[in-house]
């Protein structure tokens, strides 16, 4: 089975390589595959590794625009690092081994997902050493002290790559795949959101970002592959693109008539999108963004808040039945010193669907925080040494 | 296990060196680490909201007393594409939830394992939902 998802993936790098040869300007290292009913169709005793598919004739639409329709998923990326480890350089792919071995982290995320309950039991671990009369293991460190990233992740709260994607970093450029140096305001920005963030007894719900308050994950956010709900559902119609997106459920309604911008007094979380086709792909450029609240980062808070000036250019192409190739270009000069971009495949699975995410309603977990903060407060207050009377 | 777990995180490290975990919300500002639990209980409902959904289960205490606790699950669609739905539980279901208690001394949990008291899986993935361990032949 490793062998043949090997030599799927391949030919499938090569067929993409081959459709994405005569798209000028697409300078993408995104490694796409193909779908898994075509790989499954595929000669699974293929004599070479070099076996190249046809090239993928991309669908219209009934009125002749290209068809990038249906619902996707940036799940395949989820495990690829934002920023790209120093120790590979400039180097923005993987050698072989290393595809070996993410290809086994792959199997084994998935082995987590569907046995990590069995296999996951910290919490069992510290009773049973107390029953022993054992000191019980030391309680799982966070990064910060709080986030669920402090605790283990349930297992079956998780969803993970397919396929392993052949990418060292989403960020594509600059060559070295890491974040362009911040500009002096954007890191005391970040500095502050940091400092509130991380405060041990938050004051209020305004310590959490607009995702954990359930308000919006921005426009990078809502497509940068995190740990769940990695979905986006995109329709079209004369003149219009639609993409719904499955976590916080933001909808983008982008027009394609070659309208300009909003006036620029008009701002908003997801901005003002305006898009064209340039051949088979789809440009959307979004401005008109409310400043310094979200990040460009996992869930609209990763990283220093954006200004007001951000200038997101997103490329959506077709590359096969299943994959759609995102790319998107980061112009903040007032954030970053200078553009940056990341690039991944978006892919199509059979049976994935988007339900609402209406949640701030059952927002349970803010309310949570916020009264064990005040619990916390309140032993303080106790604690403190009374005035006289 | 613990060798599985080791193998698990170093597979883990390799792929996931720089990518912190982020969920909906923080678990050390609602749950606590040094208050770990094991509840064997009865489903008396489950809540199917975003961002997570929650099971009530009513456990039997020592001295006869019933206590309804509110376990925490995950995403409804992350829990779909787990093969679970709306039928999968019962009332009345008996199930077995390890996890750590809220920080506020409320009757409330983090489900970090949760299984039948034969220690059958409750999320289990089943073919053609979407999840990543859809093996192709099943879509």
């Amino acid at each position: 089975m490793n062998q043949r998802i090997f030599l799927w993936m391949s030919t499938g790098a090569i067929a993409a390589m081959m459709a994405a040869g005569p798209l000028a300007g697409q300078t993408s290292v995104v490694v796409a595959k193909p779908d898994a009913k075509a790989a499954d169709k595929s000669d699974a005793k293929a004599p070479t590794k070099t076996k190249a598919e046809a090239p993928f004739a991309a669908p219209k639409t009934p009125w002749g625009d290209p068809d990038i329709q249906g619902t996707w998923t940036s799940d395949d990326t989820w495990g690829v690092p934002f920023e790209r480890p120093k120790n590979f350089g400039t180097r923005a792919t993987l050698t072989e081994d290393e595809i070996k071995a993410r290809e086994k982290a792959v199997e084994r995320s998935a082995e987590f997902v569907e046995n990590g309950g069995e296999n996951h039991s910290p919490a069992k671990a510290q009773i049973d050493a107390a029953a022993k009369g054992e000191a019980p293991p030391a309680p799982p460190q966070g990064r910060y002290g709080r986030g669920v990233d402090s605790a283990p992740v349930p297992g079956h709260w998780g969803e993970f790559a397919r396929r392993a994607s052949h990418q060292t970093s989403q960020i594509v450029d600059p060559p070295d795949g890491r974040l362009p140096p911040l500009t002096p305001e954007a890191q005391a920005k970040l500095d502050a959101k940091n400092k509130l963030r991380r405060d041990p007894v938050p004051a209020s719900y305004e310590n959490w970002s607009w995702y954990d308050r359930c308000i919006s994950r921005g426009v990078a956010g809502s497509i940068l592959p995190v740990i769940y709900g990695n979905g986006l559902e995109i329709v079209q119609t004369p003149g219009y693109v639609a993409i719904r997106y499955e976590m916080v459920h933001d909808v983008r309604i982008i027009p394609t008539d070659g309208r300009p911008h909003l006036s620029s007094n008009i701002r908003s979380f997801m901005g003002d999108a305006v898009g064209h086709w340039e051949g088979k792909t789809l440009v959307v450029e979004t401005t008109n963004l409310l400043g310094d609240r979200m990040a460009v980062g996992v869930n609209g808070d990763g990283g220093p808040p954006y200004s007001e000036d951000l200038k997101l250019t997103e490329r959506f192409t077709r590359v096969s039945a299943n994959t759609v190739n995102y790319e998107m270009t980061v112009d903040d000069p007032k954030t970053y010193t200078a553009t940056w971009k990341v690039a991944f495949p978006i892919t199509h699975e059979p049976g994935y669907q988007l339900f609402e995410y209406a949640c701030h309603e059952g927002n349970m977990a803010m309310h949570n925080m916020l009264s064990t903060a005040r619990l916390e407060d309140a032993k303080k207050t106790s604690a403190a040494p009374q005035p006289a009377k | 296990m613990r060798t599985k777990l080791f193998v698990l995180a170093a597979g883990f490290g390799l792929m996931l060196a720089a990518v912190p975990i982020w969920a909906h919300h923080a678990f050390a500002a609602e749950f606590d680490v040094s208050k770990p639990l094991v509840l064997r209980g009865t489903v008396t409902k489950m809540d199917w909201i975003n961002p997570h959904a929650w099971i009530h289960l009513d456990v039997k205490n020592a001295d006869g007393t019933v206590t309804n606790w509110m376990i925490e699950a995950g995403a409804p669609n992350g829990l779909l594409r787990r093969g679970f739905n709306k039928s999968s539980l019962p009332p009345g279901t008996e199930i077995v939830v390890e996890g750590w208690q809220a920080k506020d001394g409320a009757n409330r949990a983090n489900g970090s394992n949760i299984t039948y008291p034969d220690g059958k899986k409750l999320f289990i993935g089943s073919p053609g939902t979407g999840a990543p361990t859809d093996k192709p032949e099943n879509k």
